[in-house]
């Protein structure tokens, strides 16, 4: 093997050295053999040196691999079937606030914030302007025995429509009694404090004009 | 902080498959590092990876978790070389060491690795063409002894852990690394020697 016969006891030694697995004894005469003799000393230089080689080596390999598909192939072969909807709807929540809680608790934080603003605006905006922010409902539709009715539709200005029935003219000329009376019910609050729309002159309607008299 | 493995094994267990994600993640490139060292080939050590990773998936269940998962994944990651190996036959190049005869290292240039390269070869100063050496030479190596220089080179797994992966003692572990070491030190000395000679570096 070696020209110093002391060598075939520790060229098996060697190895282990290197990787640190001898026990402190065994380290203490590996060393002293090192001191003395410089055959182990290169081998012990080239084990070193191999075992950087092989590391660096298969590390510059694997560099040149491209692993940005790698995971997502392992997973589409380990889950080929899809969970039920609600099962994959709790595993994703779950999941989410595992691994990005901070911004899922933003996200939340900023819904939030959104809907206790942003939902009054939104309702507000439904209440036609000029009759003091209240909302129309319709309460009741009273169709009166023999009326004689002309609609006017009017729209405000922000797309709003109101519709105004309108007595037709009574032989004197002037509007019944029941006019206002259905304007009530029909609109809730139509009748604005001096803000709400004036009657159209001229209702736009294809029916049977009423014959004479103002609206 | 990383999340450790074993807490990864125990999410995917109940269901979290992004934490079978991160596992794979995480070991991608050292479990491509061994199958290429063992198979050489650039594609079947990407296919064995994958396998690999979905036979860990599969028998996750099994893993009891007294040992490392990382070893239980080399250990599974290495049958399947093995195995591949074993496919391919007619590999008649691969002879098994005798253990129990002691290496002659006569031949091999004593120092010629760690004058040449020093113990720390950086990847810049390493050539493209010796680190394909490096695979010739660990294909001459018998697969069994193969397999534990490369997890100890790869993975820097200890002894005890490269007995534990492989169901073997602590003293074979021993004489297949210095058996393994041996084989490729003297194809490296000797392509290095020649390759001197080529570029005219003087020698002794």
């Amino acid at each position: 093997m070696a020209g110093n016969p002391a060598c075939e006891r520790f060229v098996p030694m060697l190895s282990p050295y290197v990787d640190g697995e001898l026990t402190p004894a065994e380290r203490v005469n590996v060393e002293r053999h090192l001191g003395a003799c410089r055959d182990c000393t290169g081998r012990a230089a080239d084990l070193r040196a191999e075992s950087g080689l092989l590391r660096v080596g298969l590390d510059m390999a694997v560099d040149d691999v491209d692993f940005k598909d790698f995971a997502q192939k392992v997973m589409a072969r380990v889950t080929p079937e899809k969970p039920p909807l609600l099962e994959r709807l709790k595993l994703a929540l779950s999941e989410m606030f595992l691994y990005q809680r901070t911004a899922m608790v933003s996200s939340l934080a900023t819904a939030a914030v959104l809907v206790l603003v942003g939902l009054p605006l939104l309702l507000s905006d439904r209440a036609p302007v000029g009759y003091g922010a209240e909302r129309m409902t319709v309460k009741s539709i009273q169709p009166y025995q023999d009326a004689r009715v002309a609609p006017v539709v009017m729209e405000t200005d922000n797309g709003g429509t109101i519709i105004w029935l309108v007595d037709e003219e009574t032989q004197d000329g002037s509007p019944s009694e029941e006019d206002e009376e259905l304007e009530e019910d029909i609109g809730g609050g139509l009748r604005g404090k001096g803000k709400g729309p004036k009657p159209l002159g001229k209702p736009k309607t294809d029916v049977e004009r009423p014959s004479g008299g103002p609206l | 902080m990383a999340t450790d493995d074993l807490t990864l094994v125990k999410r995917v267990r109940s269901g979290d498959q992004r934490a079978f994600k991160l596992l794979v993640e995480r070991y991608q490139r050292k479990v491509y590092a061994v199958a290429l060292g063992m198979l050489k080939d650039k594609e079947e050590s990407m296919d064995v990876s994958q396998e690999a990773f979905v036979k860990v998936y599969k028998y996750l269940d099994h893993f009891k978790g007294d040992s490392s998962f990382y070893t239980w994944l080399y250990r599974i990651t290495v049958n399947i070389c093995i195995d591949v190996l074993r496919k391919r036959g007619g590999g008649g190049e691969v002879v098994e060491f005798d253990e129990n005869q002691a290496m002659d290292l006569s031949e091999a240039r004593i120092g010629a690795l760690g004058s040449r390269l020093g113990t720390n070869p950086q990847k810049s100063a390493l050539r493209r063409e010796l680190a394909e050496k490096i695979q010739e030479a660990l294909a001459t190596v018998p697969e069994k002894h193969r397999a534990i220089l490369l997890l100890r080179e790869i993975e820097g797994m200890s002894y005890e852990d490269l007995a534990r992966t492989l169901d073997i003692p602590k003293g074979t572990v021993m004489s297949r690394l210095f058996h393994a070491r041996a084989k490729v030190q003297k194809i490296l000395s000797e392509y290095l020697e020649l390759d001197e000679a080529k570029s005219g570096v003087g020698s002794e």
